[in-house]
């Protein structure tokens, strides 16, 4: 067996050797992904798919298949909030407390019939309801029961021009640093049949850590494309001169725009 | 690839071209995009690092979680399993940092990027999950073209085998019940990848996906519901991990450069066949160059004096002659792979 010793400590060598660049390469890798990560050529690379992604699967989900609707036993018993804190203006709280008789939605920009419409108007339309769960980004899901008005519905009224490509979403939750939370789905998403513009969850008038007193339900999407405490809607051809040109709050943080996955 | 003047003594001393170009090209990105897709997953999980079972996660439900705690300014870490906690302060829950500890599931060091954002991290991790499924499609088409995949397709009469090539690996049985390329062992570890452990890996992963779920409403409802999915989702990212570790740890020990050489070029040394001769015309004949004719000494000396020694190379010198002494030889794709090699 002599003979065989020399290829044992030739192994380990060989062993120890690989096991100190793995260490080597472990802690380098760090710094090199963390640099691939700041690196914008890289990421506009990575981003390749996002587009891939929204594609296909735009292309198997086709335009009206419905996201699962579940039965009242399903419904979460609390349904969690994250984001912003709600708006803390004395505006804002004046008017929560008067069911929000002088809050309107503003509906504007490329439409042939610009409109404004309060509570009372929108809940007069027909409505949706919906018992639906929302994937947030961060990974949890709630189920919870939305009744609303579809955003179609306000498209009839306003009656989009041909040029606009894109919902754009005001709300009036801000950041710590005083930005206003916005966002924009396309109209593929705009006329879903379960898009809806919704104003009450599980049966009460929507609370004001879920949005009060209106929100986004973009059931194809996850839950920080669901804009809350919505007050103007406005049809846009693209979204460059939104904030930092993508999109969305969340989306000029690196988020992407398309949430569908 | 340059090849060089001695390939026709490597064929003749039983060289085998054992991986074709395609293989070896999804190899290597497969390693590269599990490595990426593992890191930048763990960086997703730490932005909600518990576990479910179910279609929500309803806080008290978590049967897995990583988490902090910070009584009297004391940060420790730990994982919980079913309501069972073990201290795991700077590893997982609480990280040391230069600046301190800080409360984080998976510390930097494993994740992709090290710092953190999840948006960073999807954005690796959906990337690299494209080029996973386009690479595994790849090679799955081509390889059923060539017939390479039933070189290792687990069969029933593999399963037969499977526990006397468990003994042997133990050292409980002398003989290798090996007949073909790829032992029965192998043979349902690469099969369990590929039929049990990628497509179940890439559903859970596409049934967190609310566009997905609007495409297929059974999706989620196939794992028990999307926080099912998840977990599974997690579970089998393990599994991938185990596999890899097993994978490398026999690539280490089971001819680490005869393994690494036929990953990178394609061609193997295959052994079997050598010991259909006696020991003695194993020894180095002029045709074989001064690096083969070392191992191939080796090879004969331990052969020699140890023909069942516990050492993996011996080992495989102390297989039986096979019946069929080269399959890889024997079929004509195998022949034509060789033929398209040198153009390479």
């Amino acid at each position: 067996m002599k003979n065989l010793n020399p290829k044992l400590s030739r192994r380990n060598l060989l062993l120890g050797t690989l096991q100190g660049t793995g260490l080597l390469l472990l802690s380098g890798c760090e710094k090199v992904f963390d640099g691939l990560s700041r690196n914008d050529k890289v990421q506009s690379l990575l981003e390749l798919a996002e587009h891939g992604s929204r594609r296909a699967q735009r292309l198997l989900a086709g335009r009206n298949k419905l996201a699962q609707e579940f039965s009242v036993k399903d419904i979460s018993p609390k349904f969690r909030s994250n984001g912003n804190p709600p708006p803390i203006t004395m505006d804002y709280a004046t008017d929560a407390k008067n069911q929000w008789t002088k809050w309107r939605l503003d509906v504007s920009g490329l439409v042939t019939q610009p409109a404004s419409f309060s509570l009372t108007e929108l809940k007069s339309m027909p409505s949706r309801t919906q018992i639906t769960r929302h994937d947030c980004v961060e990974g949890w899901s709630v189920i919870g029961k939305w009744k609303g008005v579809r955003l179609e519905e306000i498209m009839n009224k306003v009656q989009p021009a041909a040029a606009a490509k894109y919902v754009v979403f005001r709300c009036m939750d801000t950041d710590s640093d005083g930005t206003n939370y916005f966002e924009s789905i396309d109209l593929i998403d705009a006329v879903h049949p379960q898009t809806i513009l919704a104003y009450e969850l599980n049966d009460q008038p929507l609370p004001v850590d879920n949005g009060a007193p209106l929100r986004l339900r973009v059931e194809t999407q996850l839950g920080y494309k669901h804009a809350k405490y919505i007050r103007a809607l406005e049809f846009v051809a693209n979204l460059e001169k939104l904030g930092q040109g993508k999109g969305g709050y969340w989306e000029d943080q690196g988020y992407e725009w398309y949430a569908g996955i | 690839m340059a090849e060089n003047p001695v390939k026709a003594a490597r064929q003749s001393s039983h060289w085998v071209y054992r991986h074709n170009r395609v293989t070896r090209l999804t190899h290597w990105s497969n390693a590269l995009a599990l490595m990426i897709l593992f890191m930048s997953g763990l960086q997703i999980f730490n932005a909600h690092p518990h576990l479910y079972w179910g279609s929500t996660s309803e806080p008290e439900k978590a049967f897995f979680s990583i988490s902090a705690t910070n009584d009297d300014g004391d940060p420790r870490g730990y994982v919980e399993l079913y309501g069972r906690q073990v201290d795991t302060t700077g590893f997982l829950g609480v990280q040391q940092g230069v600046f301190g500890p800080s409360a984080r599931a998976f510390p930097s060091w494993l994740t992709v990027p090290g710092y953190y954002s999840l948006a960073a991290a999807r954005r690796w991790h959906f990337f690299f999950g494209w080029l996973f499924a386009l690479n595994g499609t790849l090679y799955i088409v081509y390889n059923l073209a060539v017939g390479h995949l039933r070189k290792f397709f687990f069969t029933f009469s593999d399963a037969k085998k499977v526990p006397a090539m468990l003994a042997y690996y133990l050292h409980l049985r002398k003989k290798s019940p090996q007949d073909s390329e790829y032992n029965p062992l192998q043979k349902m570890a690469y099969t369990s990848v590929f039929v049990i452990l990628t497509p179940l890996v890439l559903l859970s992963g596409m049934a967190m996906s609310p566009q997905l779920d609007v495409a297929f409403n059974w999706l989620p409802a196939a794992f028990g519901g999307r926080q099912s999915a998840r977990a599974f989702h997690f579970i089998l990212a393990f599994g991938f991990l185990s596999f890899t570790f097993g994978h490398v740890v026999m690539v280490l020990t089971q001819g680490f450069v005869n393994n690494m050489r036929s990953m990178l070029s394609g061609w193997y040394k295959e052994k079997m066949p050598t010991i259909i001769e006696p020991p003695v015309k194993a020894l180095p004949t002029e045709t074989v160059i001064a690096e083969e004719s070392k191992i191939a000494a080796e090879h004969a000396e331990s052969q020699a004096q140890a023909p069942h020694s516990a050492v993996p190379d011996a080992k495989i010198q102390a297989t039986p002659a096979p019946k069929t002494p080269d399959a890889d030889l024997s079929t004509p794709e195998k022949q034509a792979e060789k033929n398209e090699e040198p153009k390479s």
